[in-house]
């Protein structure tokens, strides 16, 4: 309740100081500018059958609800700082627990390097970093099978450091980004995968570990088309208490698991030119988890093609198609209970999804999306993908449609 | 009525002025925008590198290490054109970028203002303010930059600038307009070649004979470069 009560207060805070802050958003602070920014956005799911993102969607839920507001400043010419507080609810996750997404201090010695350390986020594809800032986006969900909205701790952020810079490349050969980093995960144990493994009676108290990558981006000479690739290494540590099925007796007892690898590779490529953009991307994860004798590989692949169009200056329209398999595969005495999953054409192995937007800006910081979602399969994995047994006790059904209403608010 | 000739040339010189300055309207190129700069701002030139560069936040300094702001139109048509031209984008994935830049931390959100005249006013007051205005907007309290394109892809700084003489009968009839120039820097850093690229003939010679007699620093070699230069009405 309090921290309902926090949340909506911060809400409001949000808000208010948003109406404010649209005129002056600025002020002093021992002779430096601050500049206060921040954004709220809240959504309604309905779907026809399968319960999804955690939520009661097929009665219908607006239990879809995230927030976030920074400060920074730019304290010298080539050094700033800033933080950001983030809190969100969705269905099951987030729980208006809020946290720290980003707090970082930046120097930049040339145009080609700079530095940051502290909690940063992660560049990894063309939106990692953005996923959960709804306004800068024409859909309300971000193909899914790319940028979980369920799972959205695992790669947001990393507490560390990241070199980056911009080349000017010669003969007007355009522009090399380039970003490296290397820091600490921390996942929220209020999110998916934490989630997830509550059907197995494994209840988390940390997960966290090492993260570290890479990506390289290269805005080509013809204006608009940007094409890069990301490189994601990680481990991951949980620690938390388990329920042995076979000794339920011993009750709650402790339970670690650790990631053998986990990687993720990411290629993608945009395309803006007049009203139009355009946008690809592939993902291939990779998870190895040991359990005692046995060993659980997952691998997800995932890829999607969006378009959107401007039609005038407060209605643009888009659309994507998506598409995400999985493989589970088992090995040692964990495979002579549980089946490999490697056949992709089974609904339980992929989800297919094609999406229509509509974006309508009601102003420059006020935005409603209508969104359609036809969903084909649900991708029942060991891993997370949008669809919990927790929330579909009665089990899967094959295809799912959902309508999804959004409003975001930023300044 | 009978004329006298020197009225005669008078009325003729008029109306070959209004003519050349419809013409010149008609003819209107993309680059019909003015940077400006607060005085304190030392340099007279700007680059589009160093455009693209302070308006993406890429940097927040010129290639002579002066430290600047950007200032941006919130939309309109100057506006558009200045992305398109500079930027290479347009409004809607400007503000993407910028919210992006934002809210993950890496970027204050520059100074936006609704008009020309809002424009000028907070560019004369805040050292290092650069920012973009239609070319035929007043700009009192600022300086007007020369976008400059070195064609041999070796940028020289300007030491000295003669400012054109504004001809006197446009000016009378309030007519503005922008003169695109190509120049031809010698190794000592005499003006060798002038070629005009575009603009209003009248102002075009004002230009020239303004711009033969700018001197930039001593190169290597001889470098080529375009500079554009507008003309505003001071009545």
């Amino acid at each position: 309740m309090g921290r309902r009560i926090f949340s909506l207060a911060f809400f409001c805070a949000c808000f208010c100081t948003g109406e404010v802050t649209v005129l002056a958003q600025e002020f002093k602070l021992l002779g430096r500018e601050v500049q206060i920014h921040g954004f709220a956005s809240q959504g309604f799911i309905y779907t026809n059958d399968n319960n999804w993102l955690t939520m009661n969607t097929s009665q219908g839920s607006a239990a879809f609800t995230d927030m976030g507001l920074n400060m920074s400043s730019q304290i010298t010419d080539k050094f700033r700082a800033g933080a950001q507080v983030y809190d969100r609810n969705l269905g099951q996750l987030g729980q208006y627990h809020p946290s720290l997404d980003w707090a970082f201090a930046d120097y930049r010695f040339r145009t080609w390097l700079g530095i940051r350390g502290g909690k940063v986020k992660t560049t990894l594809g063309l939106f990692n970093d953005t996923q959960d800032l709804d306004f800068l986006h024409t859909f309300a969900l971000l193909p899914q099978g790319i940028y979980p909205a369920d799972l959205r701790d695992t790669s947001i952020a990393h507490t560390g450091g990241d070199i980056y810079g911009d080349i000017a490349l010669h003969r007007h050969l355009g522009t090399l980004s380039f970003t490296a980093y290397a820091g600490h995960r921390s996942d929220s144990i209020y999110s998916g995968y934490a989630y997830l493994l509550t059907d197995f009676f494994v209840y988390f108290r940390s997960l966290e570990g090492l993260q570290y990558g890479g990506d390289l981006r290269w805005k080509t000479p013809l204006p608009g088309l940007l094409v890069g690739a990301s490189r994601l290494n990680g481990e991951i540590t949980g620690k938390g208490k388990y329920i042995n099925l076979f000794d339920p007796t011993a009750g709650l007892v402790p339970y670690q698991i650790s990631s053998k690898a986990e990687w993720t590779n990411q290629y993608y490529g945009e395309y803006a030119v007049r009203k139009w953009r355009f946008d690809a991307e592939y993902r291939r994860y990779f998870r190895d988890e040991p359990y005692a004798d046995s060993l659980d590989s997952i691998d997800l692949r995932a890829w999607y093609l969006a378009g959107a169009y401007r039609i005038c200056k407060r209605l643009e329209a888009g659309s994507y198609y998506s598409r995400y398999t999985v493989r589970n595969v088992f090995s040692g005495t964990l495979a002579l209970v549980e089946p490999n999953e490697t056949d992709t054409s089974l609904p339980q192995n992929h989800i297919y999804d094609k999406v229509i937007t509509a974006r309508v800006d009601l102003n420059r910081f006020w935005n409603v999306k209508i969104e359609g979602h036809f969903m084909d399969g649900y991708g029942d994995a060991t891993y997370p993908d949008g669809f919990y047994p927790q929330v579909n006790p009665e089990g899967f059904k094959p295809n799912t449609n959902a309508l999804v209403l959004k409003t975001s608010f930023h300044f | 009525m009978k004329l006298s000739g020197r009225t005669r040339r008078r009325i003729t010189a008029l109306l070959v002025a209004e003519a050349l300055a419809s013409l010149t309207s008609l003819i209107a190129f993309a680059g019909d925008v003015k940077l400006i700069a607060n005085p304190t701002v030392k340099s007279d030139t700007i680059t589009p590198a160093e455009i693209k560069r302070i308006f993406l936040l890429e940097g927040n300094s010129l290639d002579d290490g002066t430290r600047v702001e950007p200032v941006l139109k919130r939309s309109g048509s100057t506006h558009e054109m200045f992305l398109k031209k500079f930027l290479g984008t347009n409004g809607d994935a400007l503000q993407a970028y910028y919210g992006t830049q934002v809210f993950t931390g890496k970027g204050s959100m520059p100074k936006q203002l609704g008009s020309d005249a809002e424009i000028v006013t907070y560019v004369a007051k805040r050292k290092g303010a650069i920012g973009y205005v239609s070319e035929d907007a007043a700009t009192e309290g600022v300086k007007t930059l020369v976008v400059a394109t070195t064609g041999s892809g070796v940028q020289r700084k300007l030491i000295s600038r003669i400012e054109p003489e504004y001809p006197e009968t446009l000016d009378r009839l309030n007519i503005g307009g922008t003169v695109r120039l190509q120049i031809t820097i010698a190794a000592k850093g005499n003006v060798e070649k002038v070629e005009l690229l575009g603009g209003n003939p009248i102002l075009a010679e004002a230009a020239i004979s303004a711009v033969r007699q700018w001197v930039y620093s001593p190169g290597s070699g001889r470098t080529t470069t375009e500079v554009i230069i507008p003309f505003s009405p001071r009545h």
